[in-house]
């Protein structure tokens, strides 16, 4: 029995031994090298310290929303002679988003990308890291009332009136149109209701007709659809704002067959797939590419605000000199036409990159 | 004329009661009562297209309910049911795309899954850990694992052939074969569940574990078996999922443990184990479908509908357990 137990414990220890030397090989950072800059252009300002290191810091760091940002901010990072690296949390919780942002901080790096999944939870902790000097700016989702440099992002208002006119001139601007939500991610919610404002003040032959939750499930949107069109056998449209819904009502409007117009913001392969195939009227997506290189010019100028003197109060204020509260990154309508050039894996091909994993 | 009366009316009266004695009974009069309130408030809700759509819904979540609720019976509870559909959907789909047939693909995506099922049952049994914890940590390892082989990109399976399309997309005669699986897997679980050797021993274990090893019952095979069990009834779902939707999204199945606790739990299982009929289960499932629906089709607002349909679950999970109690004590 004793035996028995001795070797359990053994098994153990050795699995909980194999268990960390696989995390700390997983945990290792990789950074993307800065190119090799020639030697007469390193009195540019526009030339960092290869020692500066630049981190973009997400949640549920699996989405590919992210892989297209990073790509452009680690191309930005390699062209202005710096490091950037890739983190942040798999899950969706802002208690560990914000333990990554800590782990961020106490290596001292010279700035951060920051998504911030919950504006006020990361009041704080920006204003600390301003005040360590380390700018962070925000992409995507802000933290208006925190003392972050800039916030990058698309507009989502311009993202769901494109998406109202875009079915609208498709449906010769009269008919019935549905919505199906995320309610409480606050970039969709924006989205959502930029598309009914845009359709009720725009559109006088148009009508909102129902409205579902669907909570980024493709199997909750079928439903919802199947059930929308029950109740309303005149739909001509249906908008939602992010694609993982777009997946399910895709199918229910190919099952139904009624000419229903499926459109949402964002894209994934499958939905460019839908979308070549005429299963799928089209999508709205932010150039995320330019969020990522702005974001981390914004960044570098931050951390390096000696190269400009503005004609303001910003010595005595204490802001950064370098500071823009809200840039556009602008956005993409992906149609069967150019959907070809929106695939991840043929991007990452193209570039010859390892994506977020350098 | 007045006895015959008075007797017709016991006999009613007796039949309810009968009815209400059964142990799925007021569960039933619920879902019966929201239908009959729907069906003056929407004239849409008693379309069979409506009744098509809702019965799609829940169908293969059905399939993911029925192993948990052999998995409460037993007394334990699995975690990772969400997770684990979800990485058959991407093993099965990332090997079509590698150039596998998609029959094979799954099937290996299937082993699989009984193969996590095998391991948590010997984690449970041998090494002694909880299953809250191991399937909490295979939820985790199986949701990474998915991030892994799709790189967190969804994967496109729009290249799948007719032949496979079929499991989640076809239909014999009006019926859509989902359902007809997802049929045939409740049916013939219940009847085992009530009446099988092996599955009676899952009660009886969850029951009272001592005093079902007492009477030779290996509680440690029944663990591994319902694991096992569990892990690969998920595998399917995320299988007819991959061939209904042509993809494989690596958070897919995000929150399905929560709801198929909830059916399971509205439909009479027990969180402490030994009680539970999957027939009751599919019925608190199909009581969620319903309420979501007809919140649709009633147009209320988004913001309303998570706080109706909580008030609403909490009202019918309340009634039936009172009533439940009632039947213990007479």
């Amino acid at each position: 029995m004793k035996t028995k137990f001795k070797n359990m414990i053994a098994v153990l220890i050795m699995l909980a031994l194999v268990a960390t030397f696989a995390l700390t090989g997983c945990a290792k950072e990789e950074a993307a090298t800065p190119v090799a800059v020639a030697a007469d252009s390193t009195d540019s300002p526009f030339v960092g310290d290869p020692s500066e290191t630049y981190y973009m810091c997400v949640m549920v760091s699996g989405v590919e929303y992210w892989f297209p940002v990073y790509e452009m901010m680690k191309q930005a990072g390699q062209q202005l002679g710096v490091k950037t690296v890739y983190t942040g949390t798999p899950e969706y919780d802002v208690n560990k988003q914000l333990a990554v942002f800590e782990q961020i901080l106490a290596k001292k790096p010279a700035g951060i990308l920051l998504h911030p999944m919950n504006p006020d939870a990361f009041i704080e902790p920006i204003n600390r890291a301003a005040e360590m000097g380390i700018p962070v700016v925000t992409f995507a989702a802000d933290s208006p009332n925190s003392k972050r440099v800039s916030y990058i992002t698309s507009d989502n208002v311009r993202e769901g009136e494109f998406a109202a006119d875009a079915i609208a001139a498709d449906m010769g601007e009269k008919g019935e149109v549905a919505v199906l939500e995320n309610p409480g991610q606050d970039n969709h919610d924006l989205r959502i209701k930029a598309f009914i404002n845009r359709i009720e003040t725009k559109y006088p032959d148009m009508e909102v007709v129902a409205r579902a939750a669907t909570n980024q499930d493709p199997n909750k949107a079928y439903q919802a659809l199947m059930t929308i069109a029950q109740a309303h056998p005149n739909l001509g449209g249906v908008f939602m704002p992010e694609a993982s819904s777009g997946m399910g009502a895709a199918q229910a409007a190919v099952e139904l067959d009624t000419g229903i117009r499926v459109m949402c913001c964002d894209i994934n392969a499958k939905v460019l797939d839908m979308i070549k195939a005429g299963e799928f009227f089209g999508a709205i997506n932010p150039n995320q590419g330019t969020q990522g290189y702005y974001g981390m010019l914004m960044l570098y100028l931050a951390a390096h605000s000696e190269m400009i003197d503005p004609m303001n109060d910003w010595s005595q204020a204490g802001f950064n000199p370098m500071g823009m509260p809200f840039v556009d990154n602008g956005l993409a309508v992906v149609t069967a036409e150019n959907a070809d050039f929106f695939y991840w894996d043929k991007y990452l091909e193209k570039r010859g990159t390892k994506g977020i994993n350098e | 004329m007045i006895e015959n009366i008075k007797t017709g009316k016991n006999g009613f009266i007796d039949l309810f009661n009968k009815f209400r004695n059964f142990r799925e009974g007021t569960l039933i009069l619920i879902i019966v009562a929201v239908c009959v309130l729907m069906s003056f408030l929407s004239p849409y809700f008693m379309t069979w297209a409506n009744w098509k759509a809702i019965f799609l819904s829940f169908s293969t979540e059905g399939i993911v309910v029925v192993g948990m609720t052999v998995m409460l019976v037993l007394g334990g509870i699995d975690l990772s049911v969400g997770a684990v559909m979800c990485l058959a959907m991407c093993i099965g789909g990332k090997l079509f795309l590698l150039g596998v047939n998609p029959w094979l693909a799954s099937l290996i995506a299937l082993a699989i899954c009984a193969g996590i099922g095998y391991i948590q049952g010997l984690l449970v049994t041998k090494v002694g850990l909880v299953h809250f914890i191991t399937t909490l940590a295979f939820m985790g390892i199986a949701r990474g694992a998915c991030f892994v082989i799709t790189q967190g990109t969804p994967l496109s399976l729009f290249t799948l052939p007719q032949s496979f399309k079929f499991i989640g997309q076809g239909t014999i005669g009006p019926l859509p074969f989902v359902i007809i699986i997802f049929l045939v897997i409740v049916i013939v679980s219940d009847y085992m569940l009530r009446n099988s050797t092996v599955l009676r021993k899952v009660f009886y274990s969850g029951s009272n574990e001592k005093a079902a090893v007492f009477s030779g019952i290996r509680v440690s095979r029944v663990k591994i078996g319902v694991s096992v069990l569990c892990c690969t009834l998920s595998g399917l779902a995320g299988i007819i999922y991959m061939s209904r939707f042509g993809a494989s999204t690596p958070g897919f199945g995000v929150g399905l443990e929560m709801t198929a606790i909830s059916a399971a739990v509205i439909g009479g299982a027990s969180l402490t184990g030994g009680e539970g009929t999957v027939f009751g289960s599919i019925l608190g499932a199909a009581l969620l479908s319903i309420i979501t629906s007809s919140l649709i089709l009633l147009d209320v607002s988004v913001y309303w509908q998570d706080l109706i349909k909580g008030c609403i679950l909490l009202f019918a999970v309340s009634v039936d357990h009172i009533q439940h109690m009632r039947r213990q004590a007479g």
